[in-house]
């Protein structure tokens, strides 16, 4: 395409906008062919001339702040090891006119009506196959067609609950679909965080822009999928089932699910019982109405249908069969999403609804009709190729792009295979104007557009998700392609009414769920999230507390302590002490090598790093447990440990000071953690986990310090009151004074102390006592009698009496050692119990062996 | 023909299984040369939920799924059927193959739509050049497709050798092409890879084989198997079935299950259970004439 440019448009000389140059070729949607500014941009044009390129840029820096508070990410390798690429929006909204886009939905709704009359008579009648209006190809030969789910009657006949259209405006500005998706379709959930992002960027041109609020579409979904469960009609419960963490989509599960309200859920929480489906809590099985389900067709049933995975649930085919779960989308509808549909289309809108199709899709042939595949073969430079029944089964071919040998070679296979192919027409795509560089240049854009099921109508997102590029042609439907994404802004005639499901981003956020609807692997991650998070403040505390002393203005040599609370830290992390070398200079060069390492040491497992790595992916997976703010905190934690490679030198004042600042952010999900989330057996799980690895932290920090010898006790109580965050107290009540038994007193036994393990024990006393309990079980569990064992043993504990008896020879504390040593294995006990007790499940499905059927000739 | 049919199928696991669904198709069906006069599954231990249905090709289904916690598995089917022979196909009137293949072609006759949804590629079947390629001897230019079919089968018989050992249920056709070694429901796979590569429509069978005890020894009871063979579409006479596995045209010793595009269709038992760690299974099958 040619990059030769129009007439400057007409706006404030020396402004933003006089810089913008559109292409010469596509339609640009700022700017219209005459060179004037269209009139939906005109409000937004002036305030970004207003702004200019210095506020343009602290919107920009505005925007990726919030997002990456938010930690709204893609994963594009849908991989749990690769990192998760941070989602990038331009701030410069889409403005599309009232008119401009009533015209487009009108068009959505027609499409959405269409694709589920296509369904409802494919797996039903059958009779577009038995009129010869579908080719059989398409229906029988595809992989798509599920065969266990014809005859299965869906509610309403509703098949497409959600569906989305991938669309493209050509040079003459109609827009043109160019992908159907309909099995569980991704992207709107960006579309609501892009929304939230940019109008608060620009607040205030929000508002007087009129622009049509997103909330409404959200709320007749979610409304339309309560209307349709059949067996509670009262109240119903819906879950999202999502293929997991590992998933490219996973952090838009989580957001779908928390702003719709709905239970996430992954194959392995669900079951089915007495063909009905479930959800596995720790309260028991609670019934499953709906099923929002994010999982490929394929993947829905292990039993009846026939992908790779264990994701799905076995038996929801046969739930769904016997009325008593309604799956959203419906399985099968896959089948909807070849390529080659597109070119039927207009004949089957004709003949099924008596109308033209309003909303027309990027011209397509499809080879396997005679007249389609000359065309083709005739223009096949000018041909996108696409598989005609399987979307993603390998990249669209632009034939153009090909070598003459590379092309025959195509143009052979279409011949010998033609009814697998299918080819469109290229598009040269719309442009929009991008701020980056500090000015707007053009780009193309590509719109995925929603449109939900509400009722028997369908209603379609007054808005969608923008993905952008300098290449048209690398616009394809995947969510992953593209550089940036936008926010679209449609312009309301009138005044708009708020509407809204979520509570501003800035508000404290509480969990909206009821107490019972906990799936298993959720309180097992939460329990986890608890023991990694406090393994993480005990870690931070001790080294700190070693480095400030390493770096003090006293001479390293003159403090007992240092090798104390060293070996102590390396205890914590079972770790062979380095025997530190002979350095004259530097007498502390060994050892601050290995704190570096057990900072930042990303190959082993117990690193400071790699504990707050593994809180960064629990809090992931958990995202929709957590209060918005509480996971920004843990982000920023994940950020402010960083990852690579470990520093060789680093100043331990820098280490410091960063090391404060880690103690400042799990402060603050400590405190928001108490402060926001309900008391549910979800955060009772967090806070078991916390208080079991506080307990045992506290244990093994005093089996390495006051156990020593009495000579060095001093500055080593005075360490340790500081690490176990203590000192304020100890100084109240005793001043100056510092000896061991009120320091033991304090950090073991006195209940009053929230550091101590005795206030541990208490607060899990009083979880265990609350978790919910099976009728058939006996009335004290183990649980309770392991933490019941604990608290006697504190409370018979003579604090005196272990601190006098000393051991002549070694001058250690043998009698506090063994407390100690047996505090620390009751606490494992107990941490095993409850993950025994609760925590376990059946472990996955598998397929029974499938049998092979020999035979003797 | 009268027999009685005992299928018996077993599994064993390592640990408890807290809960299985299942799907059996092991009721025979019913048709022009086979009657089923009573079929009966026994599930133990006994199923909490039972459902039964046909499923898209008509053959008979039974769901059932076990909610308390078991270790063993055990599954049996006991049916009666009576055979007559199909009757035989007249040569005279068989039609060139490529007359076959150009009616399942045209579109336009959508009365042919049930026999062509067994001529595109499915789960466990290709549509290969290879397999094309490897059909092509049998089918000279103007030679009667039932012509061309038995030769087919007959070529299949003597060039590929029956091995139990060699192949799982997925192989691919393609394989089993390579290696030319497979078992029944290997070679079935393969012919009807062959006969749609081709442009022609054929079905997979699944069921039992009758076998006869060796000579002189008495009959064992569970020495019989499960067995699998295809059925060929000719607009001229309809179905008609091979046996690669034993090079003929079955007839009264075949007992029909059910069919479908390939063995994913009409496996006999499908399950997936949580839990249970490993398992081990044993199948019995007797097939007596009474």
């Amino acid at each position: 395409m040619s990059s030769t440019t129009e007439a400057a448009p007409s706006s404030e000389p020396g402004g933003l906008l006089s810089g913008y140059r559109p292409l010469v070729g596509p339609y640009d949607e700022m700017i219209d062919p005459t060179g004037a500014i269209r009139p939906a941009w005109r409000r937004l044009s002036t305030v970004l001339d207003k702004l200019g390129p210095d506020g343009l840029v602290r919107q920009a820096d505005q925007a990726r702040r919030l997002l990456r508070d938010n930690g709204v990410t893609y994963n594009v390798y849908g991989s749990e090891d690769s990192p998760d690429r941070p989602w990038e929006l331009d701030c410069v909204p889409l403005m599309i006119g009232g008119d401009d886009w009533n015209r487009l939905a009108d068009g959505l709704v027609q499409r959405a009506t269409l694709l589920n009359l296509i369904l409802t008579d494919i797996y039903g009648r059958q009779d577009l196959l038995k009129q010869g209006l579908l080719p059989p190809e398409l229906v029988l030969g595809h992989p798509g067609f599920l065969l266990p789910c014809h005859g299965l009657r869906v509610p309403n006949d509703c098949y497409l609950h959600l569906y989305a259209a991938h669309l493209a405006r050509g040079p003459d500005g109609r827009w043109l679909v160019l992908a159907d998706r309909t099995q569980g379709p991704s992207g709107a959930g960006y579309a609501v965080e892009n929304r939230l992002v940019v109008s608060r960027v620009l607040a205030e041109n929000f508002h007087e822009a009129r622009v049509r609020r997103l909330a409404g579409f959200f709320k007749t979904f979610r409304e339309s999928l309560y209307a349709s469960a059949t067996r509670h009609r009262e109240n119903p419960r819906v879950v999202l089932l999502s293929p997991g963490p590992s998933s490219s989509a996973y952090f838009e599960d989580a957001y779908l699910a928390r702003y719709l309200g709905f239970t996430l859920v992954e194959g392995g929480d669900l079951t089915v019982r007495d063909n009905a489906a479930y959800l596995k809590t720790l309260g028991g099985l609670l019934p499953v109405d709906v099923v929002l389900r994010r999982l490929q067709d394929d993947d829905c049933d292990p039993l009846e249908l026939r992908g790779e995975t264990m994701l799905g649930v076995p038996g929801l085919l046969q739930a769904a069969r016997q009325g008593n779960v309604v799956i959203a989308n419906a399985l099968g509808c896959g089948i909807l999403e070849s390529p080659a549909l597109a070119a039927l289309l207009p004949d089957l809108c004709r003949r099924m609804l008596g109308e033209e199709l309003r909303l027309p899709s990027v011209p397509t042939w499809w080879c396997g009709r005679d007249e389609d595949r000359r065309y083709v073969l005739e223009r096949l430079p000018q041909m996108v190729i696409r598989h005609a029944l399987l979307p993603r089964a390998r990249k669209p071919i632009v034939a153009g792009r090909l070598s003459p040998v590379e092309r025959e070679r195509l143009a052979e296979q279409i011949r010998k295979h033609p009814s697998a192919y299918a080819a469109q027409e290229l598009v040269d795509r719309s442009t929009c104007p991008v701020f980056g560089k500090g000015e707007l240049q053009p780009r193309h854009l590509a719109l995925r557009a929603f449109v939900a099921a509400a009722g028997d109508r369908y209603e379609v997102m007054p808005g969608g998700l923008l993905r952008l590029s300098d290449d048209s042609d690398q616009l394809g439907p995947s969510m992953s392609a593209g550089q940036g994404s936008k926010d679209l802004w449609v312009l309301s005639d009138g005044p708009v009414a708020p509407v809204s499901l979520l509570q501003p981003p800035g508000a404290a956020v509480e969990l909206r769920r009821s107490t019972h609807d906990l799936p298993s692997r959720v309180a097992d991650n939460l329990f986890w999230l608890g023991r990694q998070l406090e393994r993480a403040e005990g870690t931070v505390r001790q080294l700190r507390s070693l480095i400030s002393r390493l770096i003090s203005e006293s001479e390293p040599g003159s403090m007992p302590e240092i090798p104390v609370l060293f070996e102590a830290l390396l205890q914590e992390w079972r770790t062979e002490a380095a025997t530190p070398e002979d350095d004259q200079d530097d007498p502390y060069r060994e050892r601050r090598t290995e704190i570096l390492r057990l900072l930042y040491d990303e190959s082993r497992r117990d690193s400071l790093r790699s504990t707050i790595h593994t809180v960064h992916r629990l809090a992931t997976i958990v995202r929709d447990r957590l209060s918005i703010d509480s996971f920004r905190i843990l982000n920023q934690l994940f950020r402010e440990i960083g990852s690579g490679k470990v520093p060789a030198e680093m100043p331990l004042g820098d280490v410091l000071l960063q090391l404060n600042q880690l103690i400042v952010l799990l402060a603050a999900f400590s405190g928001l953690g108490m402060e926001s989330m309900t008391r549910g057996p979800g955060w009772r799980f967090l806070d078991i986990g916390r208080r079991i690895e506080r307990g045992q932290h506290t244990v093994r920090l005093l089996r390495g310090t006051l156990v020593r010898p009495l000579a060095e006790s001093q500055p080593v109580i005075e360490a340790l009151l500081e690490i176990a965050d203590s000192s304020m107290t100890y100084r109240s009540r005793y001043l100056t004074s510092i000896q061991v038994p009120p320091t033991l007193d304090l950090i073991l036994t006195d209940e009053s102390n929230p550091r101590s393990v005795a206030f541990q024990m208490n607060a899990l006393s009083q979880h265990v006592k609350d978790l919910p309990r099976d009728e058939g079980r006996p009335q004290v569990s183990a649980e309770q009698r392991i933490v019941q064992a604990v608290q006697t043993d504190l409370v018979c504990t003579d604090v005196e009496s272990l601190c006098s008896e000393i051991e002549p020879e070694s001058g250690e504390r043998r009698a506090l050692e063994e407390l100690l040593l047996r505090l620390e294995t009751q606490l494992g006990t107990l941490a095993e119990a409850v993950t025994h007790s609760y925590l376990i499940h059946a472990g996955p499905s598998h397929r029974l062996g499938r049998m092979t059927v020999p035979t003797l000739a | 023909m009268k027999y009685r049919v005992r299928h018996i199928t077993e599994y064993d696991y390592g640990e408890k299984v807290p809960v299985c669904q299942n799907e059996a198709r092991l009721k025979p069906r019913h048709g022009a040369t086979q009657m089923c006069i009573s079929s009966n599954l026994t599930v133990s231990p006994r199923p909490a939920t039972i459902a039964e249905r046909n499923d898209y090709f008509g053959n008979h289904v039974t769901f059932f799924t076990i909610q308390e916690g078991h270790k063993k598995l055990s599954i049996t089917a006991e049916s009666v059927v009576t055979l007559v022979p199909p009757p035989e196909p007249n040569p005279m009137q068989a039609l060139p193959w490529e007359q076959t293949r150009g009616r399942l072609a045209d579109r336009a006759n959508v009365d042919l739509l049930e026999a062509r949804q067994f001529a595109y590629a499915s789960p466990y079947v290709p549509i290969a050049d290879e397999l094309a390629d490897y059909a092509r001897p049998s089918f000279a230019a103007g030679r009667s497709l039932l012509e061309a079919v038995l030769d087919l089968t007959h070529r299949i018989n003597v060039e590929f050798k029956f091995d139990p050992r060699t192949t799982t249920v997925t192989t691919t056709p393609l394989e089993v092409l390579r290696i030319r070694k497979g078992v029944c429901q290997d070679f079935a796979h393969l012919q009807i890879g062959c006969l749609r590569s081709l442009g022609l429509a054929a079905r997979y069978v699944s069921g039992y084989l009758q076998t006869d005890p060796p000579l002189g020894k008495p009959r064992l009871v569970g020495a019989d198997v499960s067995h699998a063979w295809i059925a060929v579409y000719f607009p001229e006479f309809g179905w008609l079935e091979f046996d690669p596995t034993n090079d003929l045209m079955p007839s009264t010793r075949h007992v029909t299950l059910g069919w479908g595009r390939d063995y994913g269709d009409i496996a006999p038992i499908k399950g997936v259970f949580t839990g249970g760690g490993a398992h081990t299974m044993r199948v019995s099958v007797d097939v007596e004439a009474i």
